[in-house]
């Protein structure tokens, strides 16, 4: 198993939070707009899921959340 | 099989549209690439959390807990993601009104059902290629290099069971109009695949039986009999697509 610097460490870290964290301001992005009907029509029960729900929530929101989607 | 092609065309383009492809890439990227990142660090994780009342000790991780974190991953959030794909992929259309008004063309129902799960199916497939990629990368930077060739053939048997929970769902999308009815059938299908698969013999033949010829071939673990499992779940996939098609045909839209 091959040593490992910090900064090697970071940089092998940073694409999976990268996209975390792009997931999940799409996710409130997409939902903060205007036209977006959801299903159910609660916007902040998907705001929690896509928030709480661990790498799952946006996913879940783009998938099934949206009424259009 | 009338207007396969076109309707091919339209889901395909449909899954980019709406997102779901690249957000399923995206997503199983995430898995690859965190999957040996996890393997990797845990015990130091764990350690740091522990302090020095954390009197464990773990083994040394190596490539082998890399692709067991891998496959972990995705028979979990991708079977997950195999049924939130499938889900609606009938029954919304049939609730919209919208199954009824492309079906007015010259198009076969069978075209219809295949050209959907198809198209999950090829969503399912670029999101596994994306994901076996980032984790071979990453574990060959974080472990040792795997071989090539075993762990692509593994990610097909991954993939091959992502598509099987996909078409159990598929059918149950068929069968009713509620896409919520549709993903309970297919995590219920989840859990009771993953009990029967402890069985010997039977789980063999079961999606899940593709998880030990996957791990034998991502591990160049010698000889690895996947004939049987693979032509197994291949079986069910296309006997769920034929029962789908049988409830399908003659059903008021």
């Amino acid at each position: 198993m091959p040593e490992l610097k910090p900064e090697q460490i970071i940089a092998l870290l940073a694409p999976v939070v990268v996209i975390q964290i792009g997931l999940l301001i799409a996710g409130l992005i997409d939902l903060g707009r205007d036209e977006r009907r959801v299903r159910g029509g609660n916007k902040v029960v998907w705001a929690l899921i896509i928030v709480f729900v661990n790498l799952l929530g946006p996913i879940i929101y783009f998938v099934a959340g949206r009424e259009d989607g | 099989m009338t207007g396969l092609g076109a309707l091919l065309r339209k889901e395909l383009l449909e899954q980019w549209r709406t997102t779901r492809l690249p957000l399923v890439v995206v997503v199983f990227l995430l898995v690859g690439l965190s999957s040996p990142l996890l393997a990797r660090f845990t015990p130091e994780i764990l350690k740091a959390v522990g302090g020095s009342q954390f009197q464990i000790v773990l083994p040394t991780p190596t490539a082998a807990d890399a692709y067991d974190q891998l496959a972990k991953n995705l028979g979990e959030f991708g079977a997950l993601i195999a049924v939130l794909l499938a889900m609606g992929s009938v029954a919304t259309e049939k609730e919209r009104g919208t199954a009824a008004l492309i079906l007015v063309k010259p198009v076969s129902r069978a075209a219809f059902l295949i050209s959907k799960l198809a198209a999950i199916a090829t969503t399912l497939g670029v999101a596994t290629v994306i994901a076996g990629a980032g984790a071979w990368f990453y574990t060959l930077v974080l472990f040792e290099p795997l071989p090539v060739g075993g762990f692509v053939a593994a990610m097909f048997l991954q993939w091959l069971a992502l598509v099987a929970y996909a078409a159990i769902t598929f059918l149950g999308s068929t069968v009713t109009r509620s896409a919520l009815a549709a993903a309970g059938l297919g995590v219920a299908a989840f859990i009771v695949l993953g009990i029967l698969g402890i069985i010997p013999v039977v789980g063999t033949y079961l999606p899940t039986g593709l998880g030990a010829p996957a791990r034998a071939l991502a591990l160049g673990l010698g000889h690895v009999d996947a004939l049987g499992p693979m032509s197994a779940s291949a079986g069910l996939i296309g006997g769920l697509v034929v029962i789908s098609w049988l409830a399908f045909r003659r059903q008021e839209l």
